[in-house]
């Protein structure tokens, strides 16, 4: 008998695919529009993902790369595939895993990165970041070809030859304070001269019209921190990675992969040796570096910058060194080998989970570069706690650090280290006379690195106050201060953002991506239990919900009854364990509304700065308190002290960054709880069949791909249990959890009902005029002033900052960054 | 959920009334024509609610 | 949410029923069994598959002549488990293993089926005539081991299983199987064009473990022997000689008859036998065959390369190191298919593509134990739990979600002039098991619609009793 017919997927099969996009999403980070494409060069807007639209479907709907590729003979002893449309697979138990980790990581984005296989995708511009950190068109090929199971997709080599063969050719070099176009190959320096423009911009003082040849001296690779680090005895620093070699399983590694490995990992240190090879250069005229930067893009050949801080003779050396203290984790250094690969340091961007250590990455890199630094941030509060950083792991004292805010201005004549924020910089309204001053000088300085701080956060403030989009005030940030190479940190890289794509070209392609499933089995972070409790909506207040609009939806469902008993359970749980608690509402009505209603601390954008500080001082010293709602300023405005549960009962829209971001605020590994699975928790709280529910997932996208699991909670064993004896036993039995009665679930109703559509909003503007005192400190017995204080604009940015000093001790004692309460639960 | 039933029944989003008696606080007499609407209509909601977690490759 | 009520959900797609052998006996007359007693293998499958204690009260009644009063049997169980022991009688009853006798004096008692006796004896203690296969042959020239009947079994298995899914990589299956397929309503006939499809057992039928999925597909089967002008009891006999034959041994056709031999080739189709021609005189048992009464308990073990090939991630990711046709198209009934390298296949599930399986009749529980039935030995290594508990957990979520509401049809009762009234009624419902729901406070009842003409009636004679 002949094939029957094969059975019929339904028709709608198409709607899988398609699903309609609710209109009235809230998208945080998805849809800033963004034309500005100017700047990019041509091959970097080039999308393999589209070369692939020819290919056949299979019967069962998958793409069928299976005519486009031959299996090979020893496919199982090879870790990868790549698919037609730049898709990389990667088996994580691969003996090569190691191997193909680290090339992949250095041509490719993650997509996820999961217990198993891997998912990686080659782009325009992770092979425009390959090249330049030092990677050759052929070797990326070859190397790729030897790790694959089967044969390359002619259409990838295609790709990566398009994409890498102009890139990272030419460089633009800062060398005795002058501007060199430099460029191993002399006739792609040639090809530029031809250009009118570019001639334009050369600088012709010398007489002859000659190219510079330029034969390098051999230099040794550089030590991180220089001159400390020997200072150290060796058993303290070498926290090399001991897994990087291939010892024992290297038989069972197909030969051709082990050579070309070691191969790679040589030319990644001893790139010196290459660059005995002549160099040919021309020198640019100061004042049209921009121009020919411009040029050279549209040019298909974007100038890579880095600086030769090593013979830079025209700038002094700073006195900073790193502490014998500060041992950088294999990670940190890996990192930093990406940037100082060739003995001199590249610009780029660096991304690390939030906790994992970035600002030591951040600190080693000035002390390697020892020219001065240039440090921004996003706040006030974090200019003090870079400060602290600098103080914590580098030799440099306060003599060396300024500070350069709205309201702390250190002199910054002679200071090695400047640190503020971006605000400070961009600001176009009129300065103090002394701020005026520190600016100019600011600009006059020639800096050796310039290091930029979680910028991904700048996405929110930015569309909140100054409207404008992060990718234009980088531009701005960088045509006002001269900085010799750039280095940015940040926690999420999203990689589908245009404006990132703009940063990769601003600031320089990413040279590093940790891991964090990775980082959290080796300890470095937190091991953290990430759960969606679900909270059935109490049926009086979804028959609310059903019909209102859609203001009014977002306050009911954060306010249903059965949730807030949920996150007073939570809470209590929590403190029972000795945990520390910070509860996150982006909605003030309900974040004012929990708060007071279960009696505890709250920030929020109208929160003066002292009265903040005696909060966070409390929740950090106080054993009394052990719970804080904060709203949606703590993401971006201040530094939270640690903590290591953080309940989410409010989160506006789908933010995958801020989801991450927050998570990051329970992810500094926690010490002496190895034996617990879990150390930290991070819960959010939905109402069950709003959309909510819709946010909620929305917003986990992120953290799901990078490995983590969101367990769905639909009951908390034993807050039933509460209830019932609430009922039975009444009176005397402890307090127990609020709204259990109809009559109180009727009250709380009419509250929602009555509040305004103002109160519905998330925190947008920060609320002006008198605010009711604050009452809920009486009760523990604490008195502090209470200082009446009009928000406005520049507090929420923390561009007015007060002092806030985190006192924390170095992380190498055992009992470092432990609340006494953690220490007693904890033994 | 009852009251999703009974904010369809008010709202006439069926076309008409369909409940016949509101029994107790968990059951409702409804007539039995409308069931494979209101199936379809609850499963509207679900999608509406849901979003898809795993992305297919960005 | 709505509270669960007894009666049927009406939404709820039925799921595919496998009687065991014991329930497929059941159902067949006392006539038939008894026929079938006269096999001793079928006496000893029938023995083997009993519950512990009626294989105790079988031994003792063993050699007893006379029937033995039901009261003394039941004292031969603790009263403690007076439930398990009515549930063994019923079985006895039911397979027709003992019958009901008086006891001289007029108590009741139980003696044993003569034949089955007999033949549980011959297979027990020996004597009478050989019943295990004859393999009075001459040695094979080419013997065929164990792995090579395990792999050819599967690949003929497979065949069929190929052809259910449509899979255009298959040789096709003998319109025998086809006409089989279709009567166990596995597949239905298209309505356009009259070529088979499959239907929602059939998905359901898929996920099963193979061992399941023979013995259903053979039960199937021996419902239409007798339309194929076979023997049921003949035919039902040889396969439990082969449920009891040896693996890697070959048999005889010797003495076979006409249709026993038609019989083999159907067999010898589904890979339950080998045989190098039709007519060789010989053939091998595989794995299949022997696991054929007990299929529900005893996994077929896997030749190693039919190893664990799916890898769950956290991240919804579904990877199945495979090529084949039909492992594809299986995961394709619940997850959506992404990417088709020549050895791995990328795939996500989705809530789409999970509610399109469940749609189909395929329920959470089938999805998860089809994944982790065939879970990578990574995943083994990292568990247990073998599958990420969230994926699991995400699965049962969205089929949860489809069954908020439970519907059950049913016919109210209203505006009783009295409570007594209404309680009389409500009274009469509840005792026949017919009442959905009630209450006082209303004077309001809900009957099953099945149990509404009787209560109609009821309330009739009642009302004219009381006027």
């Amino acid at each position: 008998m002949g094939p029957p017919k094969r059975f019929k997927k339904d028709n709608d099969r198409g709607k899988w695919k398609k699903r309609k996009e609710d209109p009235e999403e809230y998208n945080d980070d998805d849809t800033l529009d963004d034309n500005e494409t100017e700047g990019i060069p041509d091959a970097a807007k080039n999308d393999v993902e589209k070369q692939d639209d020819t290919a056949l479907e299979d019967e069962f709907g998958a793409k069928d790369y299976r005519a486009q590729m031959v299996l090979k003979p020893d496919c199982v002893l090879r870790p990868l595939w790549v698919a037609p449309n730049g898709h990389i697979f990667l088996e994580s138990f691969s003996p090569v895993y190691k191997h193909a980790h680290d090339f992949l990581i250095a041509i490719s984005e993650p997509v996820c990165r999961p217990e198993h296989i891997h998912e990686y995708k080659l782009t325009a511009y992770s092979l425009y970041a390959a090249v330049s950190v030092g990677l050759q068109t052929h070797d990326i090929i070859e190397y790729l070809k030897r790790l694959s199971k089967t044969t390359v997709p002619d259409g990838i080599i295609e790709f990566i030859k398009l994409c890498t063969l102009s890139y990272g050719k030419v460089k633009l070099v800062l060398k005795h304070n002058k501007y060199f176009v430099e460029s191993p190959y002399p006739e792609v320096l040639q090809k530029l001269l031809k250009d009118p423009v570019i001639q334009e911009c050369r600088l012709k003082n010398t007489v002859e019209d000659e190219i510079i040849t330029n034969i390098q001296n051999k230099t040794k690779a550089p030590q991180f921190g220089a001159k400390a680090v020997t200072n150290v005895p060796t058993g303290v620093t070498k926290v090399t990675e001991t897994n990087d070699q291939v010892p024992a399983e290297a038989a069972a590694v197909p030969e051709d992969i082990t050579t070309f490995y070691d191969k790679m990992d040589k030319e990644d240190e001893d790139e010196e040796e290459e660059q005995e090879l002549k160099t040919v250069s021309f020198e640019v005229n100061q004042e049209k570096i921009e121009i020919i930067q411009k040029r050279c893009i549209e040019l298909e050949y974007p100038l890579l910058a880095e600086y030769d801080f090593r013979n830079d003779t025209v700038n002094p050396d700073i006195n900073i060194d790193l502490k014998p203290s500060a041992v950088l984790r294999p990670y940190q250094e890996k990192s930093l080998r990406k940037m100082f690969g060739n003995g001199r340091a590249r610009s780029g961007v660096i991304v690390l989970p939030c906790g994992a250590g970035k600002s030591l990455v951040g600190v080693t890199a000035c002390c390697t570069v020892r020219k001065r630094a240039l440090v921004l941030c996003n706040s006030g509060v974090s200019v003090e706690q870079w400060k602290q950083q600098f103080k914590m792991w580098s030799t440099a004292d306060d003599s060396m650090i300024c500070r350069f805010t709205s309201e702390a201005k250190d002199k910054p004549m002679g200071c090695g280290i400047l640190i503020t924020t971006y605000s400070m910089i961009t600001h176009t309204q009129k300065r103090s006379w002394e701020a005026e001053q520190t600016m100019r000088w600011l600009q006059e300085q020639e800096w050796g690195i310039m290091v930029l701080d979680v910028f991904h956060d700048l996405t929110s403030i930015m569309c909140l106050e100054v409207h404008t989009i992060p990718a234009k005030m980088f531009r701005r940030v960088l045509t006002i201060v001269q900085s010799h190479c750039k280095l940015g940190l940040t926690a999420t890289l999203l990689r589908e953002d245009d404006k990132i794509a703009d940063l990769n070209f601003l600031i320089g392609p990413k040279l590093y991506e940790a891991n964090w499933l990775e980082l959290q089995k080796r300890g470095f972070i937190a091991r953290v239990q990430c759960a969606e409790v679900w909270c059935p909506m109490t049926p009086e207040f979804y028959r609310e919900y059903l019909g209102c609009k859609m203001s009014k939806k977002l306050l009911l469902y954060v306010m249903n009854p059965n949730k807030f008993r949920c996150c007073q359970y939570l809470i209590r749980y929590h403190e029972r364990r000795g945990d520390k608690t910070i509860v996150f509402s982006d909605n003030v009505f309900a974040l004012k509304h929990y708060a007071i209603k279960m009696n505890k601390p709250y920030i929020y954008g109208p929160t003066s700065q002292s009265e903040r500080i005696q909060i966070l001082q409390n929740f950090k010293f106080n054993t009394k308190v052990n719970t804080i709602f904060v709203s949606k300023v703590a993401d971006t405005s201040f530094d939270l002290p640690e903590a290591n549960v953080l309940i989410q009962i409010s989160s506006h829209g789908g933010s995958r960054r801020q989801e991450a971001q927050r998570l990051g605020r329970i992810l500094r590994a926690k010490k002496g709880a190895i034996a617990e699975e879990y150390n930290a928790f991070f819960y959010t709280l939905v109402s069950q069949d709003t959309m909510e529910m819709n946010y909620s997932r929305k917003r986990q996208r992120f953290l799901v791909n990078q490995g983590y699991a969101y367990k769905v909670i639909t009951k908390l064993a034993g807050m039933e249990e509460v209830r019932i004896a609430y009922c039975h036993l009444s009176e005397d039995s402890e307090p127990d959890l609020m709204y259990t009665s109809r009559e109180e679930q009727g009250h709380l109703l009419q509250q929602v009902l009555s509040a305004s559509d103002m109160d519905a909003d998330e925190e947008r503007i920060p609320g002006e005029g008198p605010r009711p005192f604050v009452t809920y400190f009486t009760s523990l017995g604490l008195s502090f002033q209470i200082i009446r204080k009009a928000g406005n604009m520049t507090s929420m940015s923390g561009a007015d900052d007060a002092v806030y000093y985190e006192y924390k001790k170095a992380p190498s004692s055992s009992t470092a960054n432990k609340h006494p309460l953690f220490k007693k639960f904890r033994a | 959920m009852k009251q999703f039933l009974l904010h369809l029944d008010e709202t006439f989003a069926l076309g008409r009334k369909f409940i016949i008696q509101d029994l107790d606080e968990r059951h409702l007499f409804i007539s039995a024509d409308i069931l494979d609407i209101l199936q379809s209509k609850v499963d509207d909601l679900m999608d509406q609610i849901s979003f898809p977690l795993a992305e297919k490759g960005i | 949410m709505s509270n669960t009520i007894s009666g049927k959900n009406l939404l709820r797609p039925t799921g595919l029923q496998c009687k065991n052998l014991q329930e497929y006996l059941k159902s067949r007359p006392p006539e038939v069994l008894n026929k079938l007693y006269h096999n001793p293998p079928i006496c000893l499958a029938v023995f083997r598959e009993l519950p512990v204690i009626a294989k105790h009260y079988v031994m003792r009644l063993l050699f007893v002549e006379q029937p033995v009063p039901q009261a003394v049997i039941a004292s031969w169980c603790s009263k403690l488990h007076f439930e398990e022991h009515q549930k063994v009688v019923l079985i006895l009853n039911e397979l027709n293993v003992w019958k009901e006798a008086s006891i001289p004096g007029g108590l009741p008692g139980w003696i044993l089926n003569t034949t089955f006796k007999k033949n549980l004896k011959i297979v027990l203690l020996g004597g009478g005539k050989p019943w295990t296969m004859s393999n009075q042959l001459e040695i094979d020239s080419k013997p065929r081991d164990v792995a090579f009947l395990d792999s050819y079994a599967l690949e003929r298995w497979e065949c069929v299983l190929h052809y259910m899914v449509g899979s255009q990589q298959q040789e096709g299956i003998s319109a025998d199987a086809v006409r089989i397929l279709l009567h166990a309503g596995l597949m239905k006939r298209d309505e356009a064009d009259g070529s088979p499809v499959i239907t929602q057992a059939g998905f359901q039928f898929l996920l099963l473990e193979t061992a399941l999925q023979v013995w259903y597909f053979i039960l199937q089967y021996l419902d239409t022997i007798e339309a194929r002008g076979l023997d049921l009891v003949e035919c039902l006999t040889f396969l439990f000689q082969l449920n009891f034959s040896t693996l890697g041994k070959d048999y005889s056709t010797e003495g076979m008859s006409e249709g026993l031999l038609t019989f083999l080739q159907h067999l010898r189709e589904f890979g339950l036998v080998y045989q190098r021609k039709r007519k060789a005189g010989r053939f091998y048992p595989t794995r299949l065959a022997l696991n054929i009464a007990t299929g529900q308990n005893k996994p077929l073990s896997r030749d190693p390369e039919k190893e664990g090939y799916i890898v769950v991630e956290t991240n919804y990711r579904v990877y199945a190191y495979t090529n084949s046709n039909l492992q594809v198209a299986l995961l394709g009934l619940f997850c959506e298919m992404l990417y088709r390298f020549p050895n791995l296949v990328v795939s996500i599930l989705t809530r789409d593509s999970v509610r399109q399986a469940l749609k189909s009749g395929i329920t959470a529980a089938q999805i998860v134990g089809y994944l982790q039935q065939h879970a990578h030995s990574k995943m083994i290594e990292a568990g247990p739990p073998i599958l990420p508990p969230t994926i699991v957990d995400q699965i049962k979520l969205w089929e949860n979600e489809r069954n908020r509401f439970i519907f059950s049809e049913g016919v109210l009762y209203s505006q009783f002039l009295s409570q007594t009234d209404f309680e009389v009624l409500r009274d009469h419902a509840l005792s026949t098991g017919v009442l959905i729901w009630q209450s006082e406070r209303k004077r309001t009842m809900v009957v099953t619609k099945a149990g509404h003409d009787d209560v109609k009636k009821f309330w009739k004679r009642y009302s004219k009793g009381s006027s």
